[in-house]
C-alpha cells in the first residue's frame, strides 16, 4: 500500500494518453507534469493512469469529456482534450464549480505565456515547461483565503484606505497610454494586487503572473543587497510574447463602447442599478431581469445591454467557468476596482519568498527567449534584440512542426485559434504597468517612446502615493462576517481574515461553500438562509453579485421550530444595514 | 438515460437494469465497433465490457490508495455515482438529466434495502449473494432479474409521484374513529382467529395492516412481535406497489376531488406529469437479452411461455426484516381487498429462531476477523467474546440439530472441522493470521445454511397458511371496510403529486449539520425547519447535527433510518424523555412579506401536532 501526502497538498498532473498506447508503453512516458513534483514515479503512475483509463471509459460511455471525478477523500477536476489529461485535485468540501474554475484558470494562463500546449512541448523540454507549470499553479493557489479560492477571483488593493483620486489617477494614466493605437488595454497593479484594469477578469489574471514574476526577480535582487546593482532600475520596461484566445482578442481591438466614451464611464455600468431581490413582480426572473434593469441608464446602448446580458451557457450548464463566461459579456472599460481588505499581501509576499526563486530565475534567463527584462536605457538595442529573438522562435517552431505528422484536424483548429500578442510591462518599484499591444509596437520606437514618456512621470507620482499610503490596520472586527463577491469584476469583498479563522469565521465559510455551491447549480435562487445551532448565515446573489453575511454570537437559543423571533431572519435587513459601509448595496 | 448496476471484485455484473435510451445506446456504440456482418454481442456482455475498466479501477484505488471513487460527471452532464458495499459495487448513471448524484446515490441505497428485504443475511456473504443474484439457470435468473428491476421501477416510479416515497415518511389516513376500529378488528377478530387455527401450518401472524394506495389505514402488531421499523414499512410497501401498482388516473383523480365537498380541502394539487408509459414499458416487453446462440434462444423463447404463468395467488414473499438480533426471516401475505386497497400479513416462520443462532455465530466470526485483520493474536482475537470453550461447545451443538433438521450441513461441517483444527489443535496456527481463511470460510457455511433454512425456493412451495384461512381473512376485511371502500379511495388521493426540489435541497443542508433553511427561488420562497419535542409536545432546544461525510447514506428513512439515528444521538442528552422530531417543508409565492410567511410557518407547526394523537405503531 502507498501512503500519499495528505491531501491538503494536492495533486495536478497533465498526462498525454497518445504517448501510451501499446501494451509496451510505459505510463510515466505519459506524465508531462506532476505536482508535487517530489511525488514518488510509481504513485504518479498510479494515478494518472488509474484516472487516465476511468475518464477515457467514462467518456467513451457518455459520449463527453469527464469534468469532474470524485473519490471519497478527495476531489478532481478534469479536463480533456486532444489525448491530453489535465487534473487538479482538492479537498472534498471545496465547491465543485471552484475547482473546476481554479484547473481552467491554469489551463489558460500556460497557453497564454507559451500557445497551444501541442506546441509547447515541442518547442520546449517537459523540465522547462515544468517549472513553468508550478510557477503558474503557486501563484492561483498561493496566498490567498479559502474565500478566493472558492470565487476564484482577483487580488485587488484596499480602496478602503487609500484616496480615491489614486484610483482615478490609474484610470488616466491606462486611458493616456491607449492614446497610442497599438495599445489595446492595460491594467496597473501594485505588489501583486489590482489598482485598475481596463481588461476583462479573465485576463487581468493572466497578466498577474508575469508582473508577480518579474516582481519576485526585484525582490531577489534588493533582498540580496547586491551592490553591483545600486543604481540599477527600479524602474524597468519589460516585453514578452503571450497569446489570446480570438474572443478576447475581438473584444480588446473591438470594444462594444466607443473608446470616446470611455472616459465618463467611470462609474462600472455592469452593475444592474435595480436589484432583482427585492423586487416582488412575479414575472421577475433572472433572464428578463437585465433588460428591465437598466432602462432610465443615460447612455444605455443596444450593444451596451446586450453586454451585460448573462451569457445563455449560464443558464444551462451547471459546471461553468465564471471567468470564461464573464468574458463573453465583460466590456474593456475603465473601472475602478472595488477591493479586499488588507489581509492577503503578506500572505502573497511569503508565498513569493517562499518560491525558489534562484532557480526560477536562472531558468528563466535560459530559456526565456521571448521574454527580456530591460533596462529604460537600453531600449535601442534591446529592440533589435526582441527582433532577431522572435524571428529565432519563429525559425525554432517551423523546424519543430515540419518533422512531425500532420496534425489531427482538431489540433490545427486549436493551434490556429490562438493569437500571438505582445505584453508590454514598465514596472517602478512596486507599481507595475501592464498593457496588451500589438506586436508591432515592440520594433516601432516611437510608439514605445512615447508610451513611455507619457506614463512615467504619472507612474513615480502614483507609486510614490500608494508607497505612503499606510497599508491600514484592519479596523477591529465587526459584530459580523461578510463576504461580497464581484461577478462581474470577478473581486471580493471580505473582512474574514486570512490567518486568524476562528471558529465564527468557519461557520461562516462553510456555510458559504454550500450556498455558492448551490448558487452555482440554481440560477433562480435569489437568496437563503441556512442555520445550525450556533450560526446563521445569509446569502444573496444577482446576477452581478454574491454577498454572504454572518452576524456574530450565537444567535438567539430557540427549539428550531419555526418562529417569526428567531434572530436568524433579521440577517437580511442587517447585512443591508452593515454592508453599506462596506460599499456594498443590497436595496 | 438511466442504468443500474451491480457488480463484483470480479468484474462480473451481478445485475443490472437499463431504460431503452441507454440500452440504444449502448447498442449502438458496439453497432459502430463491429465488423460488417458480424452479430451484436449479447447485451449483458456489452454491458460487463464497458464497465469492466471503471470496476477494475475501483478494486485497484481501493488496494493501493485506500480511497474510492464517489461519483463522475462529464461535460454533457452524465453522472455515474459509484458505491461499494463490502464485496458488492454498485454503479448508477443518468444521461437524461432527470436525476441529481444525489438521486443516484438514493436509487443505489434503496437497491442495496431491497437486497436486504429478499435476501437476508445472506447479502453478508459476497460468493453468496453472488449465487443469489446471478443464478446459473437462466430462466431462474431472468425471473429474478425482472422482479428486481420492477421493484426498481416501481420505487422510481413512487418517487417521483407519491410524495411519502419523496420524503420516505409512511403516510396515514386520518380518519380516528375508522382507525380505531379497524385496529380493533384486526386485533380481536383477524390476527386471532389467524393463530388459533390449526390451518396455519406453524406460521403465527406478527404484524396485520391494511394499505390505501400508499398510505396506512391501520396497523396492528401482535404482543410478541419485534417492532417493525419505518424504513422495513417503506420498503414493504415497495413490494406491496410492485404485485398492486396503484393506477392513479388523474383525470378521475381531480374530478373526484371536484365532487368531494369536503370543506377542509384548501390545496388542489396541480396535475403531477401522467404516468410515464417508458417506465411501465420493460414489465411488458421481452427481456432484453440477445442470445447469440440458437439453443439458448431457443431456452428463451420456451421461457417466455413459462413465465408468463399466473403466480400463485396464494404463496407469500419471503422479506427478511431488521430486528434487533438480526434481520429475521417472515412471510408476507398481500390480500388484495379491491383495487387500491390491501390487506397485508406479516407472519412469523417455523425455525425462524435458527435465524438468531446462526447469526450469532455469524457475528462472532465476523469480529475474529476483524481482529486478526488488525493483527491481534492468541486470547487478544477473542477479546470481548464469552469463552472460547463455551462458544465452541454451543456451535457443535447447534451444528449436530441443525443436521437432523433435514438440510445439507455437510460443508458446513467440514468447514467447522477445518476451523478446529487449526485454531484449538497443537499442530494447527491457534489464533493468527493464517487462521483467516478457515474464519471466512466459516462466515460463508453459516450464512448458507440460514439460506437453505429461509431463501424462499428453500422453503418449499407448501410452506403457507392455509388458501382457505387467506380467503377467510379477505372476506372478513372486506366485509368490514365495504361501506368506507370509496370514501377510502378518495381520500388517499388526496394532496398528493406535489414534487419538490426543496425536499433534497434540505436533505442537502441537513446532512451538513443546518436544521432551517429558507430559500427565494424565482417565485417562491421556500422554507424548511427540524425540530425536536418531548411526549407532551413541548418543543426542546435546538442542538448541533453532525454533518455527514459526501459518501454516506442519503438523508431519510428508507435506507439507512437517518432519523433514527439522529434521535439516538438526540436522545444522549434527554435521557429521561421521549424525544420526537418533526420536519415541516412550506412553500408560500415570493410576493408574501417574510414576516406573514415564518407566522404561518409557526402557526403550521403548532397545528401539524393536533392529529398525531391517533393510536398508531
Amino acid at each position: 500500500k502507498i501512503t500519499l501526502p495528505p491531501l491538503t497538498n494536492s495533486f495536478f498532473f497533465l498526462y498525454d494518453s497518445s504517448k501510451v498506447q501499446e501494451e509496451v508503453d510505459l505510463t510515466r512516458d505519459g506524465i508531462y507534469y506532476f505536482s508535487p513534483e517530489d511525488t514518488p514515479i510509481d504513485q504518479q503512475e498510479l494515478l494518472c493512469g488509474q484516472l487516465a483509463g476511468v475518464c477515457r471509459c467514462v467518456s467513451e460511455l457518455s459520449s463527453s469529456p469527464v469534468r469532474l471525478l470524485h473519490l471519497r477523500k478527495s476531489k478532481y477536476a478534469v479536463r480533456m482534450k486532444d489525448k491530453f489529461l489535465w487534473a487538479l485535485s482538492c479537498v472534498v468540501d471545496i465547491p465543485d464549480v471552484s475547482v473546476c474554475d481554479l484547473l481552467d484558470q491554469l489551463i489558460a494562463l500556460f497557453c497564454f505565456y507559451n500557445g497551444p500546449v501541442r506546441q509547447s512541448y515541442q518547442l520546449y523540454s517537459k523540465q522547462e515547461l515544468a517549472l513553468r507549470w508550478a510557477r503558474y499553479l503557486c501563484h492561483l493557489q498561493g496566498g490567498s483565503t479559502e474565500l478566493h479560492h472558492i470565487f476564484s477571483c482577483l487580488r485587488t488593493i484596499d480602496s478602503t484606505h487609500i484616496d480615491p483620486l489614486l484610483l482615478l489617477k490609474a484610470a488616466l494614466i491606462l486611458q493616456a497610454c491607449q492614446r497610442c493605437p497599438l495599445v489595446l488595454a492595460g491594467c496597473i497593479l501594485y505588489r501583486g494586487r489590482v489598482v485598475s484594469t481596463q481588461m476583462p477578469p479573465a485576463l487581468t489574471v493572466k497578466v498577474m503572473v508575469y508582473e508577480t514574476q518579474t516582481y519576485s526577480q526585484d525582490f531577489q535582487v534588493t533582498a540580496n543587497g547586491l551592490s553591483s546593482l545600486v543604481g540599477s532600475p527600479f524602474s524597468s520596461t519589460a516585453t514578452t510574447q503571450v497569446f489570446l484566445m480570438p474572443t478576447e482578442l475581438h473584444m480588446l481591438r473591438c470594444p462594444p463602447v466607443d473608446r470616446a466614451c470611455r472616459s465618463h464611464c467611470n462609474q462600472p455600468p455592469c452593475q444592474p442599478s435595480r436589484s432583482r431581490l427585492l423586487s416582488r413582480t412575479l414575472s421577475d426572473t433572472p433572464t428578463t431581469d437585465t433588460d428591465s434593469s437598466m432602462p432610465s441608464s443615460p447612455r444605455s446602448s443596444l450593444s451596451d445591454e446586450l453586454c451585460f446580458s448573462p451569457s445563455p451557457s449560464r443558464v444551462n450548464t451547471p459546471i461553468h467557468s465564471n471567468l470564461m463566461n464573464q468574458s463573453e459579456y465583460f466590456t474593456p472599460d475603465s473601472h475602478v476596482h472595488s477591493t479586499s481588505n488588507g489581509t492577503n499581501l503578506c500572505a502573497v509576499e511569503e508565498h513569493l519568498a517562499g518560491l525558489n526563486i534562484n532557480q526560477i530565475k536562472s531558468e528563466e534567463n535560459k530559456l526565456d527567449a521571448n521574454n527580456h527584462v530591460t533596462n529604460k536605457n537600453g531600449n535601442g538595442e534591446t529592440e533589435e534584440e526582441a527582433k532577431t529573438k522572435s524571428k529565432q522562435i519563429n525559425r525554432k517552431l517551423k523546424e519543430k512542426n515540419e518533422p512531425t505528422n500532420t496534425p489531427s484536424p482538431h489540433e490545427t483548429l486549436e493551434d490556429t485559434s490562438l493569437v500571438p500578442l505582445v505584453l508590454y510591462q514598465h514596472r517602478v518599484k512596486g507599481l507595475v504597468l501592464a498593457l496588451l499591444v500589438e506586436p508591432e509596437f515592440i520594433t516601432d520606437h516611437s510608439a514605445r517612446e512615447e508610451v513611455h514618456h507619457s506614463s512615467l512621470a504619472s507612474l513615480n507620482g502614483l507609486e510614490a502615493h500608494l508607497r505612503n499610503t499606510s497599508p491600514g490596520t484592519p479596523g477591529p472586527p465587526g459584530p459580523y462576517t461578510f463576504a461580497h463577491y464581484d461577478c462581474i469584476q470577478n473581486t471580493l469583498t471580505t473582512n474574514v481574515c486570512g490567518r486568524s479563522v476562528g471558529p465564527q469565521d468557519q461557520a461562516f465559510v462553510k456555510a458559504t461553500k454550500l450556498v455558492h455551491s448551490h448558487f452555482s447549480r440554481l440560477d433562480t435562487l435569489q437568496e437563503a438562509i441556512v442555520r445550525n445551532a450556533s450560526s446563521a448565515v445569509y446569502g444573496t446573489r444577482t446576477t452581478a453579485q454574491e454577498t454572504y453575511f454572518l452576524q456574530q454570537g450565537t444567535p438567539v437559543r430557540n427549539s428550531g421550530s419555526p418562529d417569526p423571533q428567531d434572530s436568524a431572519f433579521s440577517l437580511p435587513r442587517k447585512a443591508r444595514l452593515r454592508l453599506l459601509k462596506h460599499g456594498v448595496n443590497l436595496l | 438515460m438511466k442504468c443500474l448496476l451491480l457488480a463484483n471484485e470480479s468484474a462480473e455484473v451481478l445485475f443490472y437494469w437499463t431504460d431503452t435510451e441507454f440500452e440504444q445506446r449502448v447498442q449502438e456504440q458496439y453497432g459502430v465497433s463491429q465488423e460488417e456482418g458480424e452479430r451484436l454481442p449479447a447485451f449483458e456482455d456489452s454491458i460487463n465490457t464497458l464497465f469492466a475498466p471503471i470496476i477494475i479501477s475501483c478494486s485497484t484505488m481501493v488496494d493501493r490508495l485506500g480511497d474510492n471513487y464517489t461519483s463522475f460527471s462529464t461535460e454533457n452532464n452524465h453522472i455515474y455515482v459509484l458505491h461499494q458495499f463490502e464485496e458488492c459495487l454498485y454503479i448508477a448513471v443518468n444521461g437524461d438529466g432527470d436525476e441529481t448524484e444525489e438521486d443516484l446515490k438514493r436509487k443505489i441505497f434503496v437497491m442495496k434495502k431491497l437486497t436486504e428485504i429478499m435476501f437476508g443475511m445472506v447479502t453478508f456473504s459476497g460468493a453468496l449473494l453472488r449465487k443469489e443474484l446471478r443464478p446459473q439457470d437462466t430462466e431462474q435468473r431472468n425471473r429474478l432479474w425482472k422482479k428486481l428491476r420492477s421493484l426498481l421501477e416501481t420505487y422510481s416510479r413512487l418517487r417521483e409521484n407519491d410524495q411519502s416515497f419523496l420524503v420516505e415518511a409512511v403516510e396515514r389516513l386520518i380518519h380516528p374513529t375508522l382507525c380505531e376500529q379497524c385496529i380493533e378488528f384486526l386485533e380481536r377478530r383477524l390476527v386471532q382467529q389467524i393463530n388459533s387455527n390449526m390451518d396455519r401450518m406453524g406460521e403465527e401472524v406478527l404484524h396485520a395492516f391494511i394499505l390505501v394506495h400508499t398510505k396506512l389505514l391501520a396497523f396492528y402488531s401482535s404482543r410478541n412481535a419485534s417492532n417493525l421499523y419505518s424504513s422495513d414499512l417503506l420498503a414493504l410497501i415497495i413490494l406491496v406497489q410492485d404485485l398492486y401498482p396503484s393506477k392513479i388516473n388523474l383525470d378521475e383523480t381531480s374530478e373526484e376531488l371536484e365532487s368531494s365537498s369536503v370543506p377542509e380541502v384548501f390545496y388542489t394539487p396541480e396535475p403531477s406529469p401522467p404516468e410515464r408509459e417508458s417506465v411501465r414499458q420493460r414489465g411488458d416487453s421481452p427481456p432484453v437479452f440477445q442470445f447469440v446462440d440458437p439453443d439458448v434462444q431457443m431456452a428463451e423463447d420456451s421461457l417466455q411461455t413459462l413465465e408468463a404463468p399466473t403466480p400463485d395467488p396464494s404463496a407469500p414473499s419471503r422479506v427478511f426484516l431488521e430486528s434487533k438480533e438480526c434481520p429475521m426471516p417472515h412471510s408476507m401475505y398481500c390480500l388484495p381487498l379491491w383495487p387500491g386497497i390491501t390487506l397485508v400479513l406479516l407472519t412469523k416462520i417455523p425455525n425462524s429462531h435458527v435465524a438468531t443462532s446462526v447469526c450469532y455465530f455469524l457475528e462472532a466470526f465476523v469480529k475474529l476477523e476483524k481482529r486478526l485483520c488488525e493483527g491481534h493474536e492468541g486470547a487478544a482475537a477473542m477479546r470481548g467474546q464469552p469463552s472460547v470453550q463455551e462458544q465452541r461447545s454451543r456451535l457443535e451443538k447447534l451444528i449436530k440439530t441443525w443436521a437432523g433438521m433435514d438440510i445439507q450441513t455437510s460443508q458446513l461441517q467440514n468447514a467447522w472441522t477445518d476451523f478446529k483444527n487449526k485454531a484449538f489443535s497443537r499442530s494447527g496456527s491457534g489464533f493468527t493470521r493464517d487462521l483467516l481463511p478457515s474464519c471466512r470460510n466459516m462466515k460463508t457455511q453459516l450464512c448458507g445454511v440460514y439460506r437453505q433454512f429461509f431463501a424462499a425456493e428453500c422453503m418449499g412451495s407448501s410452506q403457507r397458511l392455509a388458501p382457505h384461512l387467506q380467503e377467510r381473512a379477505l372476506s372478513m376485511v372486506q366485509e368490514k371496510l365495504m361501506d368506507w371502500k370509496d370514501f377510502l379511495l378518495v381520500k388517499s388521493k388526496r394532496n398528493i403529486t406535489m414534487v419538490w426540489s426543496l425536499v433534497a435541497t434540505a436533505q442537502r443542508y441537513l446532512q451538513k449539520g443546518y436544521a432551517t433553511v429558507t430559500l427565494r427561488d424565482g417565485d417562491y420562497f421556500y422554507c424548511y425547519f427540524l425540530w425536536f419535542e418531548n411526549e407532551t409536545g413541548y418543543k426542546l432546544e435546538v442542538i448541533d447535527i453532525p454533518s455527514s461525510p459526501d459518501d454516506g447514506a442519503p438523508v431519510g428513512m428508507l435506507t439507512c433510518d437517518y432519523y433514527r439515528k439522529l434521535l439516538r444521538y438526540y436522545s444522549k442528552k434527554h435521557q429521561n424523555e421521549v424525544v420526537k422530531c418533526y420536519e415541516l417543508f412550506t412553500v408560500h409565492l415570493g410576493v408574501i412579506p417574510n414576516e406573514y410567511i415564518l407566522q404561518h410557518c409557526s402557526q403550521l407547526a403548532r397545528k401539524l401536532w393536533e392529529p398525531t394523537r391517533i393510536p398508531l405503531l
